[in-house]
Order: C-alpha cells, then structure tokens, then sequence
C-alpha cells in the first residue's frame, strides 16, 4: 500500500513536468514563429494567395456571388485595406458560428495569424514579392460542379428585380418530368445570377400544393416563408440548401432522396437589388441513384412563434423552446432562421444529467448569411437529451436591420416584418429496441405534441400529429386531432378531407360525407375530395352521387386508375355493366395490378354475380 | 436625341455631346495640367472650375463596388431632383477603369451624370474622400461644405437598413442652396476603401 502511494505520486508529478514543459515549448513555438513575419516584408505571392485562393477566391472570381473578384495581384491590392478590415472584423468570409459550438463543414474562420498577414501586407505597402513562390492559381468551372446532370430543370420564366428597394423573396416552381419513382443522390442549385441572391431552399413537393399560389402555371410566386402540403406522413429528411460560394453535397451512400412521377420541386429564393433592373432564371440539376435509400434522416422543427411578441423598442427579448427526445439520434445538420430582429443565437443539448453542450452559438445574427451547418462529424445524442434554442432578439432602433422605422411592436409571422425563432436538427434516429414502430414516426409524433402543448393553436402540429395517429392506427385520437385542425381553419379543404377520410376509415359514412362535401365546395378542383367523397357515397349506397363525384374526379386526375376502378363500380352497382366495363379495362390500362377492376372485370364477362 | 444644356456651364471651348445620356461634357483639349481629371474621351477637366458659381456634387463610385453600384439609382433620383440647381459629377477613382468599362457602367445603372476618371486622385484630395461611394458638395465659391456618406443606409460591411433613416447628402445640398450651412461636415461612409487604389 505504502509503495503503490509513493509510484502514485510520482507518477503524477511526471505527468505535471511534462505539461508545463509542453506549455513553455508552445510559447516558445508561437515567439518564434512571429520574428520571420516582422522582419521580412508580408508578401502577396508568398503569404497572401495561399489565404485569398482558398477562402476567398471560391466566392471572388467571375460569375460567382463576390461582387469582385479576388484571384490576381493587381485584384486583391485594390482591395488591400477593405481586406484587412473585413477580417479584421471577421466580417469576412463570412460564417456565422462561433467557436464555442460543434464543428462544422466549410467553416470558413480564418486564423488570428491569417487576419495578421492582411494588416502587415497592408502596411508593408502591399508588395508582390517573387511570384515563382505563388501557389497554383485555383481553377474554377462554371458548369455544374459535380459533373453532368442527369436532369436539368429550368425554371418556366425568369423573375425581374427591380433596381431598388429591400429584399425580395421570390418562389419557383420546378415541374420534374420523372415518370416513376427515382432516387436522388445530388441536386445542384443554379440560382441564377450568384451576385443576386442571398440564399436558396430547395423543398420538394409531392401533392403539387404550391401551384395553387401561382397566378399562372411557372409564374411563380412571393413570400418569404415556404409551406408545402403533405398527404401522408412521408417527411423528407434532407436540406437542399444553396449559399454563396457553397459546394453542393453529394448525400452519403443510403440516405438518396426519393423522387416520385408529379413531384415539384420549389425553390425558395432570397434576392438583393443590385442597383439595375436584374431577372435571375434559376435551374436545377438532378442526380440519379440506383441505390434505394435505407437511411432516413428527419427535420426536427424546435420553434417558439407565438412567444415573440416584442414591444417596440425592447433590445432584449428571449425566446426559448425545449424538445426532449424520445430516441437515440445522430445529429448532422443544423439550421437556424430568424428574420431580421434577431441578435444572438445559441442550441444546446441538455444531458438527463444536467450537463449542458453548446451545438451552435451564434453571437451576430445575420439574416444575409443565413445557412444549413453540417456538422463535420455526426453527433450522437441519447434519449432523454433536451434540446434547448434560446433566441435573442432586439427591436430596438439601434438594430439597423430593423425594418420597422420607427421600431413596433413585432409577432411571430411569414412577412419580413414579422419574426421567426426556429431551430431546424437533421437528424439520423435510431431503431430503438423492442420498439417497432419507425423511430421517425415516434420522433415527430413527440415533436407534434410537444409543439401543441406549447401552442395549443397550432395548427400544422394538430394536423400532422392525426396524420400520423391514422396511420399508425389510433383512429379516435386522430379525429380529435383533425377536429382541433378544422377548428383553428374552419372550411380549410384539407383537412375537410382528411377527416372526412378519417370517419370513413371509422365506418362514420354520413358524417364522412359532410366533411367531403365541405372539402369538394372549399375547392372544387380538389382530386383527392372528389374520390373520396366518390367512394362515401359509394359505401352508402348512394351510387348516382357516387358516379358523379367519380367522374369530376376522374376528369381531374385522368390518369388514376384508383379512380377509373371505383367509376367502374359504381357503374356496375347501377347495373350499367357497359360502362362499368369500360371503367375497368381504362383502370387496367393504367395499372394492370389493380386488383378491384381486375376481379369485378372477370365477374362481369365471366356473366358470375356482381363481387359488391 | 439629346438635350444638351450648354448653359449650365461658363466656359465652353468645345462641346462632346454624348447622345443617350443626356449631359453635356466641357472638353479642354491640349491642356497641359495633367493631374486634372479626365472625361471620357480623354481630355482634362476641371469640374470645379467649370461650375464655378454653382453647388458642385460629386460621388465617387467605381464600377465594381457593389454598395457604390446599390446606390446608383438613389444617385440618379437626386441629381434629377437638383437638375439645374446643381451640377453633379460621377467620379471614377481607379485607374485600372478604362473609359470603354465606365461608359458601359453608366449605360447599365442607367446613370445621365457626367463622369470623370480621377487616376491622380486630385479630386480624391480636394473631397477628402476615402471610400467608394462617397459625396462631396462644394459651395457655389469652391467651398467643400460636406465630405461622407450619401445617407446612412449601410452600417457596415453587409448590414444595411431596410431604408435609410438619415438623409445626409440630400440634406447638404439643400441647405447650400438655401444659403444655410450644413450639420455635420462629414459622416463616415461604407464600401469600398479608395487608398486601395494608389
């Protein structure tokens, strides 16, 4: 006992010499490395390019988002001080995070010593120097950067900025011509002129919901905040996102992104006035995969809109959201969005033990550098881990971005004018044991009642949470849901629709058939109404209302052989066997699978009793 | 065509009209004050000179600054708006511009100002000016009444308002006109840093 004490301690007082003696080897190191730097002059060919070339020559140089471009000597000596200055202040590159969180993919710091070599360039009299030492000059393609798409899509008609004015934010609708089921690898995003926008969102659309905001097919449309509809629960887990001097990612082997026949997708663009009438015409390129996806990342949205409601004049208002999660995840992307009040940003995840970890920190918010953040490493968080956002915000007039001149009084909203606190997680769940259910649906399901409980009047939470009870088979709960929806948009056609499905799944036919009528009057256009409502009629006996709304659907959606199928039988249940033939075989050509025109087909050549 | 107004000026040797951007350049050809700043076409001007009597507003811009470039149509709106009351300058400080790339900027914002290259930065000097887009506004005596920034827009490097609050330049120009002198003198400017250039 005695003897292990004593080689103890020693032990222990080896280890203390040593890291002294590593702290003292470091102050040496970094004295002297300083003396070479102060006693030759900083040059451009040694000691700039290296810098310039790879932080700021990927934004600077023709055709891309810098305004000018910083590639030769003659370039960056005209901008020598601006230079300086801009790092100096680590305004540039720019890059929102501060070190106090996780790592980042293309973190764009520059060093303390980095920023130092612009001051002495600058008062060295910014010289050349031997331009044999200047490293390669980077080559930059125009083209499409990861090689030739499999699909290019251009946007129908390209939008004009007019000369002056503030920001604008502009939404296209791509329309992709896949005619079955693809997945996605990679999308590159062409934004247009680079110089002119700030940052785009790519989401994808499967219901086509957003068309209904153009004024005509590919004008496109305004705002700021995009919402896309969904029919199912079937979230696209992945950011398609574009930022100046960004590089598009290629998605790692298994989490392709799914792409189906009349999917759009939307690009959601924030543009800047350049001081002339501008147009951008952004395009999109695609990438195939032949590998399915069997990894599936989910959006986790922490929000906390309805607590912004801040005073004029109010500098320091928080607003904080906590979400506990019910799994493991692995953390991969995160983007934070607030408009222009914000001030200061931070994300943390909060242990079951009480130990706090900064994900993000950032200490000046600015809307015109807004990102998604990859994370360099995925993080694993367990169970339990709360994940904290905690927004700062200022509505004072010394925010020069307010856009309230004199400042008011500011609520959570879509305009610019309002306010957002939103914290966006990809995240990888994983299959918990014992647990069959799918770990997404068990992630979102949490997220949905954690946001109605913050905000019983949340509207999106209450109609998804029912999405998903229905389709994990909670019926009477998910009514609940859908009513709570309906109840916060009376007459709104999806959900109409929604419940009226719900009740007929319930077997509650009359009531079905109410809420499937509100739908079909709210929108009259409205496929999935229509053959719902078809198909309620149908099952009550009704079968005249149930040909009708059969045919407006069939007319909507030509090409559905659910439709031409159920048309069919309501036919044959009137015993107009002719046209109930008819029905059957166009159901068939569509899709020779479908098993109802296929067996009500065989029973009525086979002469063999009507299968209702 | 073109409406030149040869009045507006009181010394006329020869006049280039430039059809499209309605203004009229006061060429002094075979001058031997080479550090004067140079038209378009070459030849040394001296613009305070030429508008002696009258309130003198120059911007310094350059082609490739794109708060400079930001600016032009709120540039354009108040030189219509003193059209006659005072004679505005656009000044293109870099040497590396070539006339052929400055008259393509003019043609692309949309600018009917006079422009000049100042590459010996005279100028530059007399207007005290450090940033690119800057004012200056001299008195109908030659008196630079107020150096800075065209109003208070940007704050900095990528963070403007939504609208400018303060109006510095209109401001300055109006009360030289009225005869009444102008508060402040100077403010600073954002953008891009003239001493870049030397």
């Amino acid at each position: 006992m005695n003897f292990a004490f004593i080689r103890h301690t020693r032990t222990c007082f080896l280890c203390l010499a040593v890291s002294i003696f590593s702290f003292v080897v470091v102050t040496f190191a970094e004295r002297r490395q300083s003396p070479p730097i102060a006693s030759r002059p900083v040059t451009f060919s040694q000691d700039i390019a290296p810098i310039v070339f790879r932080s700021c020559a990927p934004c600077h140089h023709s055709g891309e988002a810098g305004p000018f471009s910083l590639v030769t000597y003659g370039d960056v000596k005209s901008h020598a001080r601006q230079i300086a200055d801009v790092t100096n202040r680590r305004l540039m590159p720019p890059w929102l995070p501060s070190l106090d969180g996780l790592q980042f993919e293309e973190d764009s710091h520059l060093s303390g010593e980095q920023i130092a070599l612009f001051e002495k360039w600058v008062a060295d009299g910014s010289p050349q120097g031997d331009p044999s030492q200047l490293p390669p000059v980077p080559k930059f393609s125009s083209g499409w950067q990861l090689g030739k798409p499999d699909l290019v899509l251009k946007a129908a008609a390209p939008f004009s900025i007019p000369a002056s004015g503030s920001d604008v934010y502009w939404n296209f609708i791509f329309r992709s011509p896949v005619n079955l089921s693809r997945f996605v690898k990679a999308i590159e995003i062409h934004p247009g002129d680079k110089r002119l926008v700030h940052h785009a969102n790519l989401l994808v659309d499967r219901t086509q919901s957003a068309r209904r905001k153009e004024k005509s097919p590919g004008s496109g449309f305004a705002g700021m905040e995009l919402q896309i509809e969904s029919e199912a629960f079937d979230p696209d887990g992945h950011f398609l996102f574009w930022k100046p001097g960004s590089s598009p990612i290629v998605e790692p082997p298994g989490f392709a992104l799914r792409l189906d026949a009349g999917n759009d997708l939307v690009l959601n663009t924030h543009l800047q006035p350049s001081g002339k009438v501008e147009s951008v015409q952004p395009s999109i390129g695609v990438y195939f995969t032949n590998e399915p996806a069997t990894k599936f990342p989910v959006l986790l949205q922490l929000e906390n809109d309805r607590a912004l409601n801040i005073p004029a004049g109010e500098n320091n208002f928080v607003v904080t959201d906590e979400f506990t999660l019910p799994g493991d995840v692995q953390l991969l992307a995160i983007y934070p969005h607030a408009h222009y009040l914000c001030r200061d940003m931070v994300a943390l995840a909060r242990s079951a033990d009480g130990t706090e970890k900064t994900l993000i920190h950032i200490p000046r918010w600015n809307l015109n550098w807004q990102a998604v953040f990859r994370l360099a490493q995925p993080e694993p968080l367990a169970r339990g881990t709360t994940i904290v956002m905690r927004y700062r915000y200022d509505n004072s007039s010394d925010n020069v971005s307010n856009p309230n001149n004199p400042p008011q009084r500011v609520h959570g909203g879509n305009r610019a004018v309002d306010e957002m606190a939103h914290l966006w997680l990809q995240v990888l769940p994983s299959d918990s044991p014992g647990d069959s259910r799918d770990p997404r649906m068990t992630l979102q399901e949490a997220l949905s009642r954690h946001h109605i409980e913050n905000n019983p009047a949340d509207f999106e939470s209450h109609y998804n949470l029912a999405a998903m009870l229905q389709a994990r088979g909670a019926p009477l709960e998910a009514l609940q849901h859908y009513r709570a929806a309906l109840a916060l948009r009376p007459g709104d056609a999806t959900v109409e629709n929604a419940l009226g499905g719900a009740l007929l799944a319930a077997n509650r036919v009359s009531e079905a058939i109410a809420h499937l009528n509100a739908a079909a009057s709210a929108r009259p256009d409205y496929f999935d109404a229509h053959y719902n409502l078809g198909i309620a009629q149908g099952t009550a006996g009704n079968f005249s209302d149930a040909v009708r709304e059969l045919t407006t659907a069939v007319k909507l959606k030509p090409d559905d052989a659910g439709a031409e199928a159920n048309l069919g039988a309501a036919f044959a249940a009137l015993g107009d066997n002719q046209k109930a033939i008819l029905h059957f075989s166009r159901a068939l050509q569509l899709d020779p699978g479908n098993t109802l025109a296929r067996e009500n087909l065989e029973a009525l050549r086979g002469g063999g009793a009507d299968r209702h | 065509m073109c409406s030149p107004n040869p009045s507006a000026f009181r010394i006329i040797r020869a006049a280039v009209f430039v059809c499209g951007l309605s203004f009229a350049t006061v060429v002094v050809p075979g001058t031997s004050q080479s550090n004067l700043p140079e038209s378009l076409a070459g030849t040394t001007v001296d613009a305070l000179k030429l508008s002696e009597g009258r309130v003198v507003v120059m911007l310094f811009v350059r082609t490739d600054c794109p708060i400079s470039n930001r600016y032009a149509p709120t540039i354009q709106r108040l030189s219509e708006k003193f059209r006659g009351r005072a004679n505005f300058w656009l000044v293109y400080p870099d040497a590396a511009e070539s006339a052929a790339s400055i008259r393509l900027h003019l043609e692309e914002f949309h600018y009917a100002i006079p422009a000049l290259r100042d590459i010996h930065h005279t100028l530059v000097n007399r207007a005290q000016a450090t940033i690119t887009p800057e004012t200056a506004v001299f008195s109908e005596s030659g008196k630079l009444v107020y150096h800075g920034r065209i109003d208070n827009w940007y704050e900095d490097f990528g963070r403007s308002r939504p609208a400018p609050t303060t109006h510095e330049l209109e401001d300055a120009i109006r009360n030289t006109l009225d005869g009444k002198s102008t508060s402040p003198e100077h403010a600073s400017a954002v953008g891009c840093y003239i001493s870049d250039l030397k």
